[in-house]
């Protein structure tokens, strides 16, 4: 029997299910609580959403993407300091389902071998298995080549690779490189020291009154003195998202390069890099149920070939002299030495594992989860939640940066952590700049992840209500 | 290092090697604190074994018994630790330290200076440290955090009013004996431990700052000893005939420290040889106590060097035994060796 009922409710979210889902097996409960089974064959459209009248605690109890994932991550299963882990730091790194772990573990057990110049068994089977990941990496973020991937150890050396490669070679004095305030430092240090070298000027575009970066004052910076715009695709403190398609387009006009910061999105939605025409973009594999160590540089085939080298060494040669060498193609040519093969791999596994959820799925789950934990944390009181509150026009990333007033943030996550094992992140989150403009030394932070469940936002609510009262009554 | 003396009628105290080599070290600005080392000349050194907490969950191991022992704390601090010790639950050990950071005088914001910040610290905090007219370390501290004001709390009143040798000598390890430590992320334990080392060194510097410019005898604890230290050195040398002598010292001059004998040796060598170079060195004290010295007025063993045309086509022992033969009066009379290089004026240019 299908039970739909459809309430209407002012404040809290529905938990639609997203179409590719269909429910299984109903059983009602006096209660009227509703179960709904999650598959991921889509034969079935069904959407259905079924509230419990008491609305200010929604109880279903449906094994939604949260419940139904958290069993493959054996990280989430502890205890830390008496109480239940509530693991909410995902914008710093992600879990990994065991899926990944039996890769990494499956590579060194039984085919870990050196790649690309063995001639025997193991070191080919190492060298498929490699060059599959990259593959994997490029089909999934939509490059029209394998050859566009380029391995690096994270994105922040990513970035740092095209600073130095592309920067020191296409940047003259007077050149302009446009960035935004809220940029993580790993995209605004390297401008910087390549900028110092050839007398580049680095420009930062500020917030408008939504708290995320004007858009406007970016299009009118745009000059043809522009060489590159530099630009998060979604932000790890404001939890905003950034039109990269159409800064792209305003970028080409002038004749400037765009480089995608998108170490919040991959992980998160659908990242089609042919659709935002980005000539460059970085992602780590570590915030993505990958291993550690690797991340991956994307480039426009024709820009990487025109690139000198970054790091030299083994592998990205293709004749060595005593006195000069000649150097390999893209992407081997950025790929100097021995690089983390069974990171790779395991980043492979990752996708693999993602793309089986599929990424619309988790987007449109975090979708719901972000925003019922912004909606659960403005009745704290005396909150200042950053970045634009959520919208029909604004979506908003599953992160919330806040502040509690009189309240340092340190204080907060170490009291969530010592008395309620609840694991936010307290700092500047790599963006001072940001924290400067936004006027605050520091910010607490809670990032979710598709493992998440809406009992990790209930329990981490309360501890934080506790948490707050606790503080509180020593003023 | 002076030997000890067996001279019975000197009227200072003796010192053996239980003197801490590291008091040398208080003129430099360098901390090395350790707990074998005790610098307690006035109290017998214990070191119990602490009991485990049997009530803290939060620290399942007892503390290592190389644990600085709680009586070398200040008292303030033995205090405070005896207090936490009796809190059992964390939550109860954070509303103490809220207490503590409370009621904490605030700092000026003119000495929220770079200078008086600690680092390493996850949130911003600032001590202030200053010489009470004891020679006391007053400490001032302020942060934006609660918690880390209430662990800056902690050390101002374990430490404020203290003398610098008592301070510097604390080991950081006291705070596991607070029971806060596993409550308390590692990166706050290491403000902490950045805390006191600024506080440590804060009080080494003004202590160093007030030697150089006062040394009128102020008081605390440190500078008595320095002096009773300087003393021993001093009434050795002053006490018995001229023994320390000036190791460099050429024949010519300096010999002013020579007694009697020292003299009669050096002139007959003098007459007898015409020496080109002439060193006469009384090294009685190197044997001082033994068997041969009993008795003597204390000039017994003498190092000679003679340079000489006498010399010339004289074998070694030649030589040796013509020094002795101008010397056997000496000899017969108490002198008890020489020790001898006998040259000759070629062979020393040579």
């Amino acid at each position: 029997m299908w039970l739909v009922m459809e309430v209407l409710l002012p404040k809290l979210p529905s938990f639609k299910f997203p179409s590719h889902s269909h429910c299984c097996s109903i059983t009602s409960r006096s209660s009227s609580h509703v179960r709904f089974g999650f598959r991921r064959i889509s034969s079935l459209s069904i959407c259905a959403s079924a509230v419990n009248e008491a609305v200010a605690e929604p109880t279903i109890d449906s094994p939604s993407l949260g419940h139904s994932t958290r069993p493959r991550f054996p990280i989430l299963h502890q205890e830390v300091n008496g109480s239940k882990l509530v693991y909410l730091d995902n914008a710093a790194t992600s879990q990994k389902p065991t899926a990944v772990l039996k890769a990494l573990q499956n590579y060194y057990e039984a085919y870990n071998s050196n790649v690309h110049r063995g001639i025997h068994f193991l070191s080919a089977k190492a060298t498929d298995e490699y060059e599959s990941a990259r593959r994997k990496i490029a089909s999934f973020i939509n490059a029209s080549d394998s050859r566009e991937i380029v391995f690096t150890k994270n994105a922040s050396e990513a970035i740092n690779l095209v600073a130095y490669s592309w920067g020191l070679s296409n940047l003259k004095a007077d050149d302009e490189i446009i960035l935004t305030v809220a940029e993580h430092h790993s995209a605004i240090v390297p401008w910087q020291i390549v900028a110092q070298k050839v007398g580049a000027v680095l420009k930062f575009v500020d917030l408008n009154q939504d708290e995320i970066p004007d858009i406007e004052k970016l299009k009118e910076m745009l000059s043809r003195k522009t060489k590159i715009v530099v630009v998060h695709h979604v932000s790890n403190v404001l939890a905003s998202v950034l039109p990269i398609r159409d800064i792209a387009q305003w970028a080409h006009d002038v004749g400037a390069k765009v480089l995608v910061d998108a170490c919040q999105s991959v992980p998160h939605m659908m990242v089609d890099v042919q659709n935002l025409n980005a000539d460059f973009l970085v992602a780590s594999s570590h915030k993505m149920c990958g291993p550690t160590g690797i991340g991956f540089l994307y480039g426009k085939i024709d820009l990487l070939s025109s690139m000198p080298p970054f790091l030299g060494g083994g592998e990205m040669i293709s004749d060595v002299y005593l006195d000069h060498s000649t150097y390999a193609e893209p992407p081997s040519r950025f790929e100097a030495g021995t690089p983390a093969i069974g990171e790779a791999i395991g980043l492979g596994a990752a996708i693999d594992y993602l793309s089986g959820i599929g990424m619309q799925t988790i987007h449109d789950y975090e979708v719901e989860l972000g925003r019922y934990l912004y909606e659960r944390l403005l009745s704290v009181p005396n909150i200042r939640i950053y970045g634009p509150a959520p919208s029909e026009k604004v979506q908003r990333a599953a992160l919330c940066s806040f502040n509690v007033e009189n309240l340092h943030p340190t204080d907060l996550a170490t009291f969530l952590d010592q008395q309620h094992g609840v694991a936010i992140r307290s700092g500047h989150h790599c963006a001072q700049p940001l924290h400067r403009y936004l006027g605050v030394s520091s910010s607490a932070r809670a990032s979710l992840y598709f493992y998440n469940t809406k009992e990790d936002v209930d329990n981490f609510i309360n501890a934080l209500t506790d948490t707050v009262s606790f503080f509180n009554s020593f003023k | 290092m002076m030997a000890t003396n067996s001279i019975s009628s000197s009227s200072f105290r003796l010192f053996t090697t239980r003197i801490p080599l590291s008091l040398h070290n208080f003129k430099t600005p360098t901390l090395h604190p350790t707990p074998s080392k005790s610098f307690l000349f006035f109290k017998p050194i214990t070191f119990q074994r602490l009991p485990p907490t049997p009530s803290s969950s939060s620290s399942p191991s007892p503390p290592p018994s190389s644990l600085q022992p709680i009586e070398d704390l200040p008292p303030k601090l033995q205090e405070i630790v005896h207090l936490f010790q009796s809190v059992p639950e964390p939550k109860a050990k954070y509303e103490q330290l809220l207490f503590y950071g409370k009621n904490l005088k605030p700092l000026d914001t003119r000495f929220k200076t770079n200078d008086n910040k600690v680092q390493g610290c996850v949130s911003q905090v600032w001590v202030r440290a200053y010489l009470d007219p004891n020679r006391n370390v007053v400490y001032e501290a302020d942060s934006d955090s609660v918690l880390t004001k209430g662990l800056a709390a902690l050390l101002v009143q374990g430490f404020s009013g203290r003398p610098v040798n008592e301070i510097i000598r604390v080991t950081p390890d006291f705070v596991t004996l607070l029971g806060l430590q596993q409550s308390l992320t590692p990166s706050r334990n290491n403000g902490f431990l950045n805390m006191l080392k600024l506080m440590q060194r804060k009080a080494l510097m003004l202590y160093v700052e007030a030697e150089k410019g006062g040394g009128d005898s102020g008081g605390g604890e440190l500078n008595s000893i320095e002096s009773e230290f300087n003393g021993v050195v001093e009434s050795e040398s002053g006490g018995g005939s001229s023994k320390n002598g000036d190791f460099e010292t050429r024949g010519d001059e300096g010999d002013v420290e020579l007694g009697g004998r020292g003299k009669r040796i050096r002139e007959k060598l003098e007459r007898e040889l015409e020496p080109v170079e002439l060193e006469v060195e009384d090294v009685s004290y190197q044997h001082a106590g033994h068997a041969g010295v009993r008795g003597g007025d204390g000039e017994t063993h003498f190092n000679v060097r003679v340079v000489s045309r006498e010399f010339e086509g004289k074998s070694l022992v030649k030589r040796h035994r013509l020094i002795y033969g101008l010397l056997q009066e000496e000899l017969d009379a108490g002198l008890h060796a020489l020790s001898i290089v006998a040259k000759t004026p070629a062979e020393v240019e040579g």
